[in-house]
């Protein structure tokens, strides 16, 4: 078929493309996990959900442990429940996902914040760690 | 063919492969945004809102365009390597769609999703086998048709069709009316499901189920929520698209087996190779995937490495949407009709009504994760 | 389209006319190829039939992004397979008809209406084909109106015999 090689790219058949698209997939995966935990210093971390800032808990300096309180926010909580949308006000608090100190506090409480817009606190995480 | 050499392939990518990262970056820092705030019948986000023209349909449309207008029907050859690349993007990013999961995460959905998937692809299939006989249809294409009607569409058309000795023309129609019921119920589904109150996961369920073709499954999914997290409707769709994907050889294997049992030069057809020569492996990626996710070896929920990710993941995918749209000709869906475009219609019908029919009885709002 | 009438007809004294069949597997094919070869007796003309694969089935189908393992290609094979067992049932129908008119028989794959008209451009005074043109995945397009919308030489078309 003087085709074949042709119809498939680089790829001799979708098995090769299969198998290809297993390797570009671990390769993001290693790239990601390897640029979070060794080349980026700090990472300034953004509301996961639009709301307003009520606390936080840090300074500016401060140690912190993974799992310890960094914001609470106060938001709309959607959830069904018995086959209707339930929305309630309620306050979540956010916790650091990594070890590591905090370098700044950019937001201030009662500030409205955009999911992924304004950044909170900035963290410096230990290396080998995914903030 | 020349060889190019690997170099020179890798070259020969790059124009193609320009335009369709170019044109994503146009649409999700541009077009999307001031989408998003356009005031359209007096209401501000209207043609996000209303029409989820967010950036997956936007990839998908545009891709469209330059295939149809821009490229006047054919995808030029300078662009014709880069274009290509498209179904590994697409691959990649079903991959890493793992990452949504833990395996606890997919116990409780599996079941659902089995059950459902095996009852309408065999029912399908089933409904399709009788109709093309009432309808007095060759036997090859109704064998081509049940297949494509009952589990993925176009992929099973391609799997079945040297199995039942389908012809060209057949084919082409068969492939034809299943991508335009596909592209159709892409652009219908998420005013379906808006209009209807549909949580994510009866969306995602309703959609894995009632979709003919599996390829724009997903596409429908980001369509109704853009978003890639755990309980959105893409995560919930994922789970019936891989389910789908994993009936393929079973269901290839019956039409034939259906096929070969009413011939008269019979031919043994066995589960074993089938299984070896269809069985997709890239699957087999998205499993390893959630097993990373459940081992949490990727970043905690809530983290920016997983936020990172998913921004990824989006930009892999819609990539790979622009290509996928290209690849659209809408003469090409114009010129279905004949016995496949009948049967299509009904069993596609059929299937996305009584689909959406069994969600909205059995399937709760309150997603399983 | 052009019109045939309108071909500087040319002597035998000169150089033969060069007629281009372009063969395909649809309802007006016998007639196309009897009315080539009608021409080509009638002129004294030189008549080569080309037949070509096509080799778009990959890109008709490139939106398919789920298949794996050997599916696809598995698929093209097969399709190929058939383009290349419809090649050679029109060839022989086509030299079955021929007699002794001088010509080539030509095949080649690519895009069917590409390479037709890559073809029709090597010197041809006329090509010829049936309308509808049905050769591989054209039956899903247009193949006439792409062909006579800038042919490189004069087009006739033959329709389908009336039923």
């Amino acid at each position: 078929m003087s085709d074949k090689k042709k119809s498939l790219t680089v790829f001799k058949s979708d098995r090769h493309e299969d198998v290809a698209a297993i390797f570009a997939s671990a390769l993001i995966v290693v790239v990601v996990l390897v640029y979070m935990a060794f080349i980026v210093p700090s990472v300034g971390i953004k509301a996961s959900q639009d709301g307003k800032l009520v606390e936080i808990f840090v300074t500016e300096g401060t140690d912190v442990k993974k799992g310890d309180k960094l914001y609470s926010l106060e938001v709309v909580k959607k959830k069904w429940v018995n086959n209707v949308m339930e929305e309630k006000v309620a306050v979540e608090s956010f916790t650091a996902k990594a070890n590591g100190k905090v370098l700044k506090i950019s937001g201030k409480p009662g500030d409205a914040l955009k999911k992924g817009k304004q950044t909170i606190v900035v963290l410096e995480h230990e290396k080998g760690t995914l903030p | 063919m020349e060889d190019k050499g690997l170099f020179g392939k890798i070259l020969a990518i790059v124009p193609g492969l320009a335009v369709m990262i170019g044109t994503l970056y146009v649409l999700r820092v541009y077009v999307e945004p001031w989408m998003k705030d356009a005031v359209v019948f007096g209401s501000k986000g209207w043609l996000v809102q209303v029409l989820s023209l967010n950036y997956i349909l936007l990839s998908i449309l545009t891709g469209m365009f330059y295939r149809n207008i821009l490229f006047g029907g054919k995808i030029p050859a300078w662009a014709e390597e880069g274009f290509r690349t498209t179904r590994l993007f697409i691959k990649t990013g079903v991959i890493m769609l793992g990452s949504l999961y833990t395996f606890d995460k997919l116990l409780k959905v599996g079941g659902v999703a089995i059950t459902l998937i095996v009852a309408f692809v065999f029912g399908t299939a089933i409904f399709v086998l009788w109709l093309g006989k009432r309808l007095g249809a060759d036997r090859s294409v109704t064998a081509t048709m049940a297949a494509a009607c009952g589990v993925c569409g176009v992929s099973a058309a391609v799997a079945t069709a040297p199995g039942v000795r389908a012809k060209p023309v057949d084919l082409a129609l068969s492939i034809a009316t299943i991508l335009g019921f596909g592209i159709m119920t892409m652009f219908v589904s998420p005013f379906v499901g808006k209009m209807l109150s549909l949580s994510d996961y009866q969306f995602g369920a309703w959609v894995g189920t009632g979709i003919l073709n599996s390829g724009q499954v997903l596409a429908t999914c980001l369509a109704f929520n853009p978003n890639f997290a755990p309980g959105t409707a893409v995560a919930y769709g994922e789970i019936w698209n891989v389910v789908r994907v994993l009936c393929i050889p079973f269901v290839v294997f019956f039409i034939t087996a259906w096929y070969w049992k009413g011939e008269a030069d019979a031919e043994h057809v066995s589960l074993g190779s089938i299984l070896a020569s269809k069985f997709p492996i890239f699957v087999l990626g998205f499993i390893g995937m959630t097993a990373l996710s459940s081992l949490h070896i990727i970043g905690a929920e809530g983290s920016e490495t997983l936020h990172l990710m998913r921004d990824v993941m989006a930009w892999v995918f819609g990539i790979g949407l622009v290509g996928l749209g290209a690849y659209i000709d809408v003469r090409e869906i114009k010129a279905a009709g004949g016995t496949p475009l009948r049967i299509g219609l009904i069993a596609g019908v059929s299937k996305y009504v009584i689909a959406m029919i069994i969600i909205l009885a059995f399937i709760p709002k309150e997603g399983a994760f | 389209m052009k019109s045939p009438m309108k071909s500087p007809m040319k002597s035998s004294a000169t150089t033969p006319m060069k007629l281009l069949l372009a063969l395909d597997d649809g309802p007006g094919a016998r007639r196309a190829v009897d009315e080539a070869i009608r021409i080509a007796r009638e002129k004294g003309a030189t008549l080569d039939a080309l037949f070509v694969i096509d080799a778009t089935w990959d890109v008709f189908t490139g939106h398919d992004w789920l298949s794996g393992c050997n599916s696809r290609i598995g698929f093209l094979e097969y399709m190929q397979g058939l383009e290349e067992k419809a090649a050679a049932e029109s060839a022989r129908a086509f030299l079955e008809r021929r007699g002794d008119v001088p010509g080539e028989l030509l095949t080649a794959p690519g895009d069917v209406v590409d390479v037709i008209r890559e073809h029709a451009a090597r010197g041809y005074d006329l090509l010829v084909l049936s309308s509808p043109f049905t050769r591989g995945l054209e039956v899903m397009r247009d193949a006439v109106t792409r062909l006579t919308r800038d042919a490189p030489c004069d087009v006739l078309l033959v329709r389908a015999a009336p039923e």
